[in-house]
């Protein structure tokens, strides 16, 4: 009797140890999100006060009108937007042709070159950036939307690659020959064969990509200049050094550049998973 | 107590690693795949050039660049080993150096070991379960830019959360101004770090955990292991592959470290929360002394001394990963 019920307190104390580890944490991961959000929605002046809620007075989405007018937060989202597609749409058909070519055929030196790629995924951003920008400097490329897109194209596209060329492997053999004593051509066959049956790893990668870009900075604030052509990490920076004293904006600009990922992230709630973890355990 | 569990672990080992990433991937014969011979040329044309002219290119440049000298126009010198040499008396690369170790050190440790014991406590049915995981998840979705933003309104001295917490509950003499003091800058900054990557990699711990056969618990429990002991003798031993993962991301993603400390700090105070990685870029892109001349040379070289350090933990990875295959 005593053994039960001093198991059963145990159990309770474990239990309750649980529950309190797990809200802490949670709170400590969510509470300065709601303290954005909160600042973002009140008067600016207001934002230094001790009161954590906003109180009625201070209620007032004039943060994010002047988010969109002076901060230009409007132009940074479309900026955004056109890089993030673009990138993703060149990275799918740069990477799923790639990895089909490596994962599907045999031809002489396909391991060499396979190899080099792979070896330069673990090579940090900021080893390239110096000579990248150079590089960029003298195509013209530098300060313009084309350039960002290529370069997010061409350095995403060796982890893309190897991602794809995984899944490409896995393909019975048989079904693109099947295609092919069919008389398909060799694009038929990757496309109408091969493509749709990898395409959940496509999505996926889509997934992957989107995040990728919509997130990356030290590209982006090395590569553009003009305030007109800021997408909306080095946008959100820039406003952080121009409106230091105005909070309420400052949270009103953050929360509007994590707009777009959140409303996905609903969405798509499993494939942004399966998205971030693949990426961390091919990589 | 425990040592039929290990057993256990020790003869699912092998099938766990087998269902491990990467680890049972069919190979496919690609030898068989002798077909259209020239054909995957073609496929990995764009792919090829792309990462020629991207990626190959500008490393070996960098490379060269290393052991040269050059402002940014004209010509470049040759100056062999200078650049290196000259990193060791270079104050401000040490500091970068110390703390970029000491920033990796720290995050890899204290972000994997949260991560691995957020994941096993959520493995456990909760009420909410499900709200907790989110919420812990939910600033991996956001740029180390906003992030930084967020973090920076925090510690801020006047009108911060952190400090008019800490004067509300009367802790007047460490309310102080977190980032503008060179003795915490970095303690700060790493809190940020953490904050933001420990639910990505809890995830990660948390998909792994599903592989975990459910007997190996039940046996633990009816060898009389506790909450902790089945945590160390099962969970642990039964995720080293994805640990090794992690603690390799982890390095790395700590030897990169730019966006958190260019947006909070720029590496101030005086240099003292300097990065390797922001350090290289203030000497070529400015911001280190205003009007100061670029120091491409250097600067490339420094960014090869990352390569290196990234190489180094690569390698040491491997090996390890080697190593335990062995015995």
């Amino acid at each position: 009797m005593r053994g039960a019920s001093s198991m059963l307190a145990k159990h309770i104390a474990v239990r309750t140890l649980g529950y309190v580890v797990l809200t802490v944490t949670a709170v400590v991961c969510v509470f300065p999100l709601l303290w954005m959000v909160l600042t973002s929605l009140r008067t600016p002046d207001s934002a230094f006060g001790k009161s954590f809620i906003p109180t009625a007075a201070q209620w007032t989405i004039s943060a994010y009108a002047s988010a969109f007018t002076s901060a230009g937060m409007g132009r940074g989202l479309v900026n955004s937007l056109i890089v993030t597609a673009a990138t993703i749409v060149g990275v799918l058909i740069v990477a799923t042709l790639g990895g089909y070519g490596f994962g599907c055929f045999n031809f002489r030196g396909r391991r060499p070159i396979y190899i080099a790629i792979l070896s330069t995924l673990m090579v940090p951003g900021a080893v390239l950036i110096i000579p990248l920008f150079l590089e960029f400097k003298v195509f013209h490329l530098l300060d313009s939307l084309q350039g960002l897109i290529l370069v997010y194209i061409a350095t995403s596209v060796p982890f893309a690659v190897v991602l794809m060329r995984g899944f490409f492997e896995r393909v019975p053999e048989n079904l693109a020959d099947a295609a092919r004593i069919d008389g398909a051509s060799e694009l038929a066959v990757f496309f109408r064969v091969m493509l749709p049956l990898v395409q959940p790893a496509v999505l996926t990668l889509a997934v992957f990509q989107f995040l990728n870009s919509w997130n990356e900075f030290l590209l982006a604030e090395t590569f553009l200049r003009s305030p007109n052509l800021l997408t909306v990490q080095p946008r959100v920076y820039s406003i952080v050094g121009q409106y230091s004293t105005n909070w309420s904006l400052l949270c009103a600009a953050v929360v509007i550049s994590v707009i777009p990922v959140v409303v996905l992230y609903l969405i798509l709630q499993r494939r942004f998973v399966t998205g971030l973890t693949v990426g961390a355990l091919r990589g | 107590m425990s040592a039929p569990v290990q057993a256990a672990a020790g003869q699912l080992t092998p099938r766990r690693r087998a269902a491990g990433p990467g680890g049972g991937r069919p190979r496919a014969g690609v030898s068989g795949r002798a077909r259209g011979q020239g054909i995957g040329y073609y496929f990995i044309l764009p792919a090829v050039v792309l990462f020629l002219v991207f990626i190959g290119y500008p490393l070996v440049r960098s490379i060269y660049q290393s052991f040269t000298e050059w402002p940014g126009f004209g010509p470049s010198k040759y100056v062999g080993l200078q650049n290196f040499t000259a990193m060791f008396h270079d104050p401000v690369f040490i500091t970068a150096l110390v703390n970029t170790i000491e920033f990796t050190a720290v995050t890899t440790i204290v972000s994997t070991f949260v991560a691995m014991v957020l994941a096993a406590v959520l493995r456990a049915k909760w009420l909410f379960g499900t709200v907790f995981r989110v919420a812990i998840f939910v600033p991996a979705l956001l740029s180390l830019v906003v992030s930084g933003t967020v973090w920076g309104l925090i510690y801020e001295p006047n009108f911060g959360i952190l400090d008019s917490f800490l004067n509300a509950v009367g802790l007047h003499s460490i309310a102080i101004s977190w980032l503008s003091d060179s003795g915490t800058v970095l303690p700060a900054l790493i809190v940020v770090a953490i904050w933001q990557s420990v639910g990505f990699y809890m995830l990660i711990f948390y998909a792994a955990l599903h592989d975990i056969d459910p007997e190996l618990y039940e046996a633990a429990q009816l060898d009389g292991a506790s909450v902790v002991g089945q945590f160390r003798y099962v969970t642990v031993p039964m995720l080293r592959t994805v640990t090794s993962i992690i603690v390799t991301l982890n390095l790395i993603n700590g030897m990169k470290i730019f966006d958190i400390i260019y947006v909070m700090t720029g590496g101030g105070p005086d240099n003292a929360s300097q990065s390797l990685t922001t350090y290289l870029y203030s000497l070529a892109f400015g911001g280190q002394v205003a009007g100061a001349i670029p120091a491409i040379g250097y600067a490339t070289a420094i960014g090869v001394m990352v390569l290196l350090l990234a190489i180094i933990i690569v390698a040491a990875q491997l090996a390890i990963g080697a190593r335990r295959r062995l015995t």
